[in-house]
C-alpha cells in the first residue's frame, strides 16, 4: 500500500508536466496581444518532422525490444506476437489494422489515432524505466534506449498536437485518453511474469510506434498527391 | 445358417486382406511442419507448410487460424493462389498489427492431426519481391566512365503512399573468375552510381530491397554492361612521367659523372700512404726494396737524446706574411689537414683523414708547458735575453691559443707562431716524432706561404716553409724547431744529397725545400758567436717571392764560414719544376715584403751559429739545430 502511494505520488508529479505541456503545441503560442511572434513552421515541414520523429522512435523500440528479448526471454518464449496473456495495453483504442480500413480513414482520424497512441504510451514507458533498475543485469543502453524514448515520444506527442493545430484547424487538446488509466502497475510477485509483462510491454510499443509512423507516412502521401496514395 | 456365418466372417477378412495386398499401413497423417508465412507487400500475405507423411490415404490439409484477442476460429480463404500446401489471405483477410494464430491439420480417413500452432503478424514477415527494371547505363565524367545503376520497386510494394519503406542494396561483379561481388548499399534512392571502372570490362549488377523491418528479397535479374576503353588516357600520362623521370635521371648522372672527382674524395678519402720516415714510396715503385728498406736503417736513427739539448732552442721569431688567409684557404685544400708529410713521401698525406688540429691543440698546450719547462732549463747554448723570449713565449701561448681555436682564424702574424712554435717544444724535450714536426711545418707551411693546393705543393709547401722559417726565423739556441727535425730529416736521408733534391726530385722529399725566396743578411754576429741574420728587403726578392715558379733564389747554401764566423750563405738559384705552384702564383706571398717593413715581430736577430762544414754540406740550408749543437 504504501508503495503505490508512494509510486502514484512520484507518478502524480512526473505527470504533472505533462498536463501542461499537452496543451502547449511545438510552435509558440499565438496569444492575441503577445508582443513576441515566434517563427512559426509550414505544415510540411512539421510533418516531415514528425514523421523523422516517429521513425526514430519505432526504431529505438525495435532495438530495445531485440535487446530486451537477449537478455531476459529465453528462447523458447521468444514470440514476435504477445503471448502469456498480457495483451496489448492499446487494444482497446479504436485503431484499424488492415490497409483498406486504414485507407478509408480521413485525416483527422488518421491524426488522432495517433494522438492517442502516443499518449497512451508515455505513462507505460516511464513505469518501464523504473522497472528496468529491478533487474540485475539491464545493459546500460537498454537503459539508455528506453529513457531517450520516453522522452521522444513526449516531443512527438507535442509535434502531432501542433499538426492537428495546423492541420484540422483545432483547438488544443486535453489529456483526455491519459486518464483512461489503461494501465496498470501492480507489481508481480512472479519473477518471469514480470519479465513476461514487460517483453509484451516493449513488444506492443514496437508495434504501436509502427503504426505511428505508418499513418504518418499515408498522411504525408495524401498531403502531397491526395488521388494517388493508395 | 452356416452359409451366412461364413459369408459374415469373409466380410469381416476381407478388409483385413487388402491391406495386405497393397503392402501399407495405414496411419494417420503426419504431422505438417515448417510453417512459414510471408507477405510481399504488407497488405496479402501466404502461409505454406511442408505436410508429413500421408499414412497411405489420401490426406488433405486445412488451415485454420484466429487472430489476436478472438476466439473465433476461421479457415484458411484460398488455398490454391499460391499453390500446393500453401493458404492465401488476401487484402481483406489481412490486418496488421495483429497476431494471427495459424494452426495446419493433416486429415485422413484414420483422422486427424494437428501441426503445431505459429504466431505470425504480418508486420514482420514483410519479404518483398527484388526489385525490377534494373537499368545500366555506361556515363562518362570527364572523360572516367562510371556506371550508372537504376531500378524501381517491386510492382505490388506500396512505396509511393509510405505504406512500405523499402531500403535497397546491388551487387557488382566483373564477368571473370574468381571476382567477388561488391555489395552496396543505397539507401532508400533507386539510383546508384560506380566509380572505378576497369577499361574493357563486362560488369554483373544485381540488387535487391527490404522494408525497414523484414526479410530481404531475392537479387534481381542480372544485368550485363561493358565498359569501353579508356586506357590510352591512362598511359599517356604514365609515358609523360616516365619519360620526365629519365630526363631527370640522366641530368642527375651527368652531375654526378661531372662531379665525379670531388665525390670520390668526398666519399672515399684517399687512403694515407705510409708514414715512414725514411721510406720512399718512389723506391717502393721501382722495386728497389733494399734501397727502400736500407732508407729506413739511419746510424743516427733513432736519435740520441743527448743531441737534443743540445739543439735546444728557446725561442724563434717567426714573421707571418699578409696572405695567410690564402695559405689557409689552400691547407683548407689539404682537407685542413696537416698529416706531416712524414719523411718522404708524402704527396696525399695532408688529405687523409688526419686530425692535425687536435694535434696541433694537444701540442700547443704540450708546448706552452714545454716551453716553460724548457726555460727552466736553461739556456744551454744561451740566449740573447730574456726578453724576446718571453715576448715569444707570450706570443706563443697567443698563437697556440689562437691555433687551437681554428686554423683559420685570419691573424697572420700571429697564426703562423704557433704552428711554428708549438711543436717546436716539445720537440726539444724528446726525440720527436717527424711527422708531428713536418706535420707543424707543413701547417706552419701552409699558413705562411701560399701554397697551391697539390700533394706535390704541401711537401714543397713544407720545404719552403722550412726554409722561410729558418731565414725569417729569429731563433734561440734553444729552438729546435725546425732544426730539429730538419736535423732528423737530414738524418734520415743523410745520403740524400740536397742538391738533388734541389734538382727537383724532390716533390716527394720535405727536406730543403730549395724554394726560399727570401733573402736575409747576416747582420752581424753577436758576442756568442751568434750569427744574426736579417732579411734584406728589396724589390727583387719581392717579385721572386711572388713567382712561385723556378724562380727561387735561395740562400739555403752556406758557402762558408769565414775567419770571424761569420756564415756566409750562398745565393742559388733554382729552377724547380713547381707546376703545382702555378697555382699560387698570383698569391702573392708577402713573406718578402713582411720581412722588408720592419716590424716587431720581424726576426731582429737570429743565432745562427757557426756551423761545421760537414753540417753545410750535407743540408742545402743552414741547419741552426746542427750548428748550435756545433757551437756548444
Amino acid at each position: 500500500m504504501g508503495m503505490t502511494v508512494i509510486q502514484r505520488g512520484v507518478w502524480g508529479l512526473l505527470l504533472w508536466p505533462y498536463i501542461l505541456t499537452v496543451s502547449m503545441p511545438l510552435d509558440c503560442k499565438e496569444e492575441p496581444g503577445s508582443l513576441t511572434r515566434c517563427p512559426s513552421i509550414s505544415q510540411e515541414k512539421l510533418l516531415d518532422r514528425v514523421i523523422h520523429h516517429a521513425e526514430l522512435i519505432y526504431r529505438v523500440s525495435e532495438e530495445s525490444c531485440s535487446l530486451f528479448e537477449e537478455m531476459f526471454i529465453p528462447l523458447p518464449l521468444r514470440l514476435q506476437s504477445n503471448q502469456a496473456g498480457f495483451a496489448c495495453i492499446t487494444k482497446t483504442l479504436p485503431i484499424p489494422s488492415s490497409k483498406s480500413e486504414i485507407e478509408q480513414m480521413s485525416d483527422k482520424w488518421l491524426l488522432h489515432s495517433v494522438l492517442m497512441l502516443v499518449q497512451s504510451w508515455i505513462e507505460p514507458l516511464v513505469y518501464l524505466q523504473t522497472t528496468l533498475d529491478h533487474y540485475d543485469h539491464a545493459p546500460e543502453m537498454l537503459v539508455n534506449k528506453t529513457k531517450w524514448v520516453s522522452e521522444k515520444l513526449v516531443s512527438l506527442e507535442q509535434g502531432v498536437v501542433a499538426l492537428i493545430k495546423k492541420m484540422l484547424d483545432e483547438g488544443t487538446f486535453t489529456t483526455t485518453y491519459n486518464e483512461q488509466g489503461l494501465f496498470q502497475y501492480d507489481t508481480l510477485p512472479d519473477m518471469l511474469e514480470s519479465v513476461m509483462r514487460d517483453y509484451t510491454l516493449l513488444s506492443c510499443f514496437k508495434k504501436d510506434a509502427h503504426k505511428m509512423e505508418t499513418f504518418l507516412k499515408l498522411l504525408k502521401c495524401r498531403q502531397a498527391d491526395k488521388y494517388n496514395c493508395a | 445358417m452356416m452359409t451366412k456365418v461364413r459369408e459374415v466372417l469373409l466380410l469381416l477378412l476381407l478388409p483385413a486382406f487388402v491391406p495386405h495386398t497393397d503392402g501399407t499401413r495405414y496411419s494417420l497423417p503426419g504431422k505438417p511442419t515448417e510453417i512459414k508465412c510471408r507477405s510481399p507487400e504488407k497488405e496479402t500475405f501466404t502461409c505454406w507448410w511442408k505436410p508429413g507423411s500421408d499414412g497411405g490415404l489420401p490426406t488433405t490439409y486445412a488451415l485454420y487460424y484466429r487472430k489476436e484477442g478472438s476466439n473465433v476460429v476461421h479457415e484458411c480463404p484460398d488455398y490454391h493462389t499460391a499453390g500446393k500446401n500453401s493458404c492465401f489471405f488476401n487484402k481483406n483477410d489481412t490486418v496488421i498489427w495483429v497476431s494471427y494464430n495459424i494452426t495446419v491439420v493433416a486429415t485422413n480417413a484414420l483422422g486427424k492431426t494437428y501441426s503445431d500452432p505459429v504466431d505470425i503478424d504480418v508486420v514482420y514477415i514483410v519479404k518483398p519481391h527484388p526489385p525490377e527494371k534494373l537499368e545500366v547505363t555506361v556515363m562518362k565524367d570527364q572523360g572516367w566512365p562510371f556506371l550508372r545503376v537504376s531500378w524501381e520497386p517491386p510492382r505490388k510494394a506500396d512505396t509511393r503512399s509510405g505504406w512500405i519503406t523499402l531500403i535497397y542494396e546491388l551487387r557488382v561483379k566483373l564477368e571473370e573468375e574468381e571476382s567477388e561481388w561488391e555489395n552496396h548499399v543505397a539507401g532508400q534512392q533507386k539510383m546508384f552510381n560506380i566509380f572505378s571502372l576497369r577499361s574493357g570490362g563486362t560488369y554483373l549488377i544485381q540488387v535487391r530491397c527490404k522494408p525497414d523491418h523484414g526479410f530481404w528479397s531475392e537479387w534481381s535479374s542480372t544485368s550485363y554492361v561493358k565498359v569501353p576503353e579508356y586506357l590510352h588516357r591512362e598511359k599517356s600520362v604514365w609515358i609523360l612521367i616516365l619519360v620526365f623521370s629519365a630526363f631527370i635521371l640522366l641530368i642527375l648522372i651527368w652531375l654526378i659523372h661531372m662531379n665525379s672527382h670531388s665525390l670520390k674524395h668526398c666519399m672515399l678519402p684517399p687512403v694515407p700512404g705510409p708514414k715512414i720516415k725514411g721510406f720512399d714510396k718512389q723506391l717502393l715503385k721501382s722495386g728497389k726494396s733494399d734501397e727502400v728498406f736500407s732508407a729506413l736503417v739511419v746510424s743516427d736513427f733513432p736519435p740520441t737524446t743527448s743531441n737534443y739539448e743540445d739543439l735546444l732552442v728557446e725561442y724563434l721569431e717567426v714573421y707571418v706574411p699578409e696572405q695567410q688567409e690564402l695559405m689557409v684557404d689552400e691547407g683548407k685544400d689539404h682537407d685542413g689537414c696537416l698529416k706531416s708529410i712524414g719523411s718522404a713521401s708524402d704527396s696525399d698525406s695532408g688529405r687523409g683523414s688526419c686530425d692535425s688540429d687536435n694535434l696541433l691543440m694537444d701540442k700547443s698546450g704540450a708546448a706552452k708547458e714545454e716551453q716553460q719547462q724548457q726555460n727552466q732549463e736553461g739556456d744551454q747554448i744561451g740566449t740573447e735575453t730574456q726578453g724576446p723570449k718571453e715576448a715569444w713565449e707570450k706570443e706563443t701561448m697567443l698563437c697556440a691559443n689562437e691555433d687551437v681555436v681554428s686554423p683559420d682564424a685570419s691573424s697572420k702574424k700571429v697564426k703562423t707562431w704557433p704552428s711554428v712554435f708549438s711543436p717546436v717544444t716539445p720537440y726539444s724535450l724528446s726525440p720527436l716524432d717527424p711527422h708531428n714536426s713536418l706535420e707543424m711545418h707543413k701547417q706552419n707551411c701552409l699558413s705562411d706561404t701560399q701554397f697551391p693546393p697539390g700533394s706535390p705543393s704541401s711537401d714543397h709547401c713544407i720545404k719552403k716553409a722550412l726554409q722561410s722559417s729558418y731565414w725569417e726565423v729569429c731563433f734561440n739556441n734553444n729552438q729546435p724547431y725546425p732544426q730539429t727535425d730538419v736535423h732528423q730529416q737530414l738524418q734520415a736521408h743523410s745520403d740524400r744529397n740536397i742538391s738533388a733534391i734541389n734538382d727537383g726530385n724532390a716533390p716527394r722529399n720535405l727536406l730543403l725545400p730549395t724554394r726560399m725566396t727570401e733573402y736575409v743578411e747576416v747582420q752581424r754576429v753577436n758576442e756568442e758567436n751568434k750569427v744574426l741574420l736579417h732579411p734584406i728587403p728589396s724589390g727583387h726578392t719581392r717579385e721572386e717571392a711572388c713567382s712561385w715558379v723556378g724562380h727561387g733564389d735561395n740562400y739555403s747554401k752556406v758557402k762558408g764560414v769565414n775567419s770571424d764566423n761569420v756564415l756566409l750563405l750562398q745565393r742559388e738559384v733554382v729552377e724547380e719544376e713547381s707546376m703545382e705552384m702555378a697555382g699560387a702564383a698570383e698569391s702573392c706571398y708577402t713573406s718578402s715584403i713582411a720581412i722588408n717593413t720592419p716590424k716587431s715581430t720581424t726576426c731582429s736577430h737570429i743565432a745562427l751559429p757557426v756551423q761545421e762544414e760537414r753540417v753545410l754540406a750535407v743540408s742545402g740550408y743552414v741547419d741552426t739545430a746542427t750548428m748550435f749543437s756545433l757551437d756548444t
